[in-house]
């Protein structure tokens, strides 16, 4: 029983370093879409003019491109949904666009179809930039917050574990929307942040266990007690996970268009954020010398909890 | 609860539940009138006695001709009154009516909430819908408030220069460097004369700093702290002018915020059109009053031409500007021709008299500015000289503008006025105009979202841990109940479309506090304990573990909502509220049921054989 119990631990931790080269190869391959592709802005960074309107007919791409380019004096991009019935117009935030601004009631006076204005966004290019900056603060301050808190809270190899867990789920989910060329809005930022919230919860679990588990110190090694952490959790992890992600799915196939970049982020966030937080959070730790003796003067303190 | 007065032998009730069912009573109570909603009614009166009721049938009829739904028709002897199904489509249907009836009949339209009587006495409202889910406009200001800086030392280098004039002191050139300083030149042997004005420059403006560059050079500038307090009350005033002219507007509801350092949020539910509120929210209109200058070859003269092309040399001290503007109302005098009256405060009322009282017989010049961007992009103010009017006798606090072009003209010069003037311009960076029919979806496909994730949740909870489930399956209902009741009842919580998604993300994240627990039961049992003792173990253990990995979650939660505005801020409200409610019902509310429901004889619990 005992050896079989040592073998399975061996194995995780097998699987641990493999995951780990696999987890660094990902942001790599992240960061490579980052830099080379860039993200692609939505409206809210780069400022413009977005108008949304339904047809009750449907329409193809080109016939509706075609209707509109005697409509609109700029260039503009033209995105379909709901079989040519849901239409979104962007145009750049510029003096020409500006001149077609009431273009959407002479066009649905002149042309035979029957159109219903959803949504019309006017947004200048000067606070795209504002909200990118103001964007990347929260992140960071996030971090550092989060830094400070868990440094505060525990021993600081298992705090910087997290924090590598947290960077890696952010960068992976970047990478995807680089790779994928999926607009990035400030929703997309919203759920930045809330995969940080989620990582977190997930690699403090993990790092609780092991806490707990070095302070009761049973004479093991460091390794096959973050395994026997990863494996006390893992149910745990694998429930909160699947509920969440079939909750997010829920809003993804359900909640329409507007949300469906949001629910993507976090349905990718979550997912690389259960991951991470078994396979780096933990593992951080160990390899930057994480030991028992950094718990035991703590000892004392395990008695003064109710 | 070993000295608690009500312990029982079967049935304990310990005070500690007795606070957890008035705090979920409460909420309950909050969250309700969730569940009815504002109804629009339209009533028809008849304006005679004679005159019958028209019946349900004929007005049914005709709005099903026109495509309109209504929820119910009441007719009575006093009149008929139409439920709207929409509120959306109440222009349309009290057009439609107008056109039918309007020669018997007044017809007006009331707002009323359908919750029952018992409800309402305890004046219960229901969340805030954001401009995603309720439709309306969203314009956001930018304020310059750099220019407005900019004019206001301009004005003080006029000034400097009238005073020199005054005091027959020769500077050779007065400029501005930058938006916050002023330099004065001067040949370096009147240094002394400067000095003298120098005092009185300091006497009247107190918040421009003095410094000496050399012997023939003074700077004026505002200190970086006298900058700040200036942009500082620049948007505060600009602030209140907007609340004012939306209020002029007649819309209630309206929310106007401070957003970062010089804009300003205004979100107007309810608006359909755009265009009419921007041309009156985005009028960057003053009004100033100057008094025509004595000599005509005198520096510290403002030039301007009026309608007819004459020029007009004004003195560059303004007799008092529009701020001091208490009231104004467009009208018509004798001869029919349209004017503004209006009505100054203390200040301004004594100014303007004593003002006239010296200069009976002579004329005062009505200057009406404008900020507009030009096609460069750049701000250019436009002044205009409304009227040049002699002033006939001593004015006090009330007089009027008049020679206005047209009484629409008068209307809007009024509204402007009574709303207050701004002194920085203004312009629409971000502008946003929802339609209602998309709001309704968007709560529509929000709510089927959060049904589906919560179905699966709960049954995912029930199967996996059975009875325990159904408890943390309860908890999880509890939960939702207190997080809307919570959302009602703090004021400045808005519901958006990413809020109802952070609502579903909350119901999955809030069974990992249960999750948590009861894992750790499991351990417990695993470890050969007794049940309640596994139990009270569990529950205890694992709540320094939830607390940490709810602290870091409302962190992020509380950065989000510091940054964000409007739809983000609505995601971050619902998140930092869902982990309060989920560590609520969680652990506390989710105790009180396992005590209630798990007794000893046990065989088993969580898959462990007891």
């Amino acid at each position: 029983m005992n050896n079989l119990l040592l073998k399975q631990h061996e194995t995780l931790s097998k699987f641990r370093i493999i995951s780990l080269y696999f987890a660094t190869a990902l942001v790599i391959f992240s960061l490579l879409g980052i830099f080379s592709k860039g993200l692609n802005l939505g409206l809210d960074f780069t400022g413009g003019y977005l108008t949304e309107f339904t047809t009750e007919e449907s329409l193809t791409q080109q016939n509706m491109e075609a209707l509109l380019s005697s409509y609109l004096p700029d260039s503009f991009s033209l995105k379909s949904a709901e079989n040519g019935r849901h239409w979104s117009v962007q145009q750049a935030d510029n003096e020409l666009s500006l001149k077609g601004k009431v273009w959407l009631s002479d066009f649905s006076e002149q042309s035979a179809l029957t159109i219903i204005p959803l949504d019309s966004i006017y947004i200048g290019s000067q606070v795209g930039d504002e909200l990118i900056n103001q964007g990347g603060l929260a992140l960071i301050t996030s971090v550092i917050m989060i830094l400070l808190y868990l440094s505060f809270r525990f021993e600081w190899r298992l705090a910087a574990g997290s924090v590598i867990a947290l960077c890696h789920d952010v960068i992976i989910v970047l990478g995807i929307f680089a790779w994928f060329d999926i607009p990035f809005d400030l929703t997309i930022v919203a759920s930045l942040l809330a995969i940080i919230g989620y990582s977190l919860n997930d690699s403090i679990i993990v790092g609780d266990k092991i806490r707990e588990m070095m302070k009761r110190n049973n004479q093991q090694s460091v390794e096959s007690m973050v395994n026997l952490a990863i494996k006390a959790t893992i149910v745990r992890t694998l429930i909160t996970s699947g509920t969440t992600l079939a909750t997010i799915l829920a809003v993804w196939i359900f909640a329409g268009e507007s949300l469906a970049g949001f629910a993507m982020a976090l349905f990718s966030g979550v997912l690389v954020g259960t991951f991470s937080s078994i396979i780096i959070s933990a593992t951080v730790p160990q390899l930057l010398g994480l030991s028992v003796e950094h718990y035991n003067p703590a000892e004392q303190e395990l008695c003064s909890l109710p | 609860m070993m000295n608690s007065r009500y312990t029982k032998p079967v049935n304990k009730v310990k005070w500690q539940n007795i606070v957890i069912i008035f705090v979920l009573l409460f909420m309950l109570i909050s969250a309700l009138p969730n569940l009815y909603s504002d109804k629009l009614t339209v009533h028809l009166t008849s304006k005679n006695a004679q005159s019958e009721p028209i019946a349900a049938q004929d007005i049914n009829r005709l709005l099903v001709k026109h495509k309109l739904a209504i929820d119910e028709i009441r007719a009575s002897a006093a009149g008929t009154a139409i439920t709207l199904a929409n509120s959306a489509d109440q222009a349309a249907i009290e057009k439609l009516l107008t056109e039918q009836f309007s020669a018997n009949y007044t017809i007006d339209s009331s707002i009323e909430n359908n919750a029952p009587a018992w409800l309402k006495v305890f004046h219960g409202e229901p969340i805030k819908l954001g401009l995603d889910l309720s439709g309306g406009v969203l314009f956001v200001l930018d304020v310059d408030t750099e220019r407005a800086l900019f004019d206001k030392l301009q004005g003080i280098a006029l000034d400097i220069k009238s005073l020199a004039i005054a005091d027959r002191i020769r500077l050779s050139n007065v400029s501005q460097p930058n938006n916050h300083s002023i330099t004065l030149s001067f040949s370096a042997t009147k240094y002394n004369t400067v000095a003298q004005l120098l005092t009185k420059i300091t006497q009247s403006y107190p918040e421009l700093t003095q410094s000496k560059i050399s012997n023939s050079q003074v700077t004026l500038a505002y200190s970086a702290a006298e900058q700040a307090k200036f942009r500082q009350e620049t948007m505060s005033q600009t602030l209140k002018t907007m609340r004012g002219r939306i209020e002029e507007l007649g819309i209630t509801e309206a929310v106007t915020q401070k957003q970062g350092k010089n804009r300003i949020r205004i979100e107007l539910p309810g608006v359909h059109d755009p265009e009419e509120a921007k041309r009156i929210i985005g009028a960057t209109a003053s009004l100033d009053f100057y008094q025509l200058a004595q000599h005509s070859n005198a520096v510290g003269i403002l030039q301007m031409r009026d309608k007819s092309g004459r020029q007009l040399r004004m003195n560059s001290q303004v007799v008092f500007s529009g701020s001091h503007i208490k009231n104004a109302r467009s009208g018509q005098d004798e001869m029919g021709m349209p004017l503004v009256n209006l009505t100054l405060d203390a200040v301004g009322g004594k100014k303007m008299s004593m003002f006239s009282k010296q200069n009976i017989g002579k004329p005062m010049v009505t200057v009406f500015s404008e900020f507009y961007r030009n096609a460069n992009d750049e701000m250019v103010k436009k002044s205009k000289v409304i009227n040049v009017a002699t002033i006939q006798q001593h004015l006090g606090s009330q007089f009027s503008i008049t020679n206005m072009s047209s009484p629409q003209e008068a209307q809007e010069l009024a509204l402007l006025l009574r709303a207050g003037s701004l002194t920085a311009p203004v312009t629409i960076v971000q502008q946003r105009s929802i339609e209602a029919t998309l709001g309704v979806d968007n709560i529509d496909n929000g709510i089927k979202a959060l049904t589906i994730g919560i179905g699966i949740t709960l049954v995912f909870m029930f199967i996996w841990y059975r009875s325990l489930g159904l408890i943390a399956n309860a908890a999880l209902g509890l939960n939702l109940i207190s997080l809307l009741g919570l959302m009602s009842l703090l004021p400045g919580t808005v519901l958006t479309l990413p809020g109802i998604a952070g609502l579903v993300l909350t119901v999955g994240m809030a069974v990992d506090t249960n999750v948590l627990i009861f894992e750790r039961i499991k351990e417990e049992l695993k470890r050969g304990r007794k049940v309640l003792f596994a139990i009270e173990s569990g529950y205890k253990n694992a709540f320094s573990t939830i607390l940490d990995a709810n602290i870091t979650t409302m962190i992020t939660g509380i950065i989000l909502y510091a940054i964000g505005y409007g739809a983000v801020k609505g995601f971050a409200i619902i998140l930092c509220l869902g982990i309060l409610t989920s560590m609520f019902t969680g652990v506390f509310v989710s105790k009180a049921l396992t005590n209630l429901v798990i007794r000893e004889n046990k065989s088993q619990l969580l898959g462990v054989k007891l």
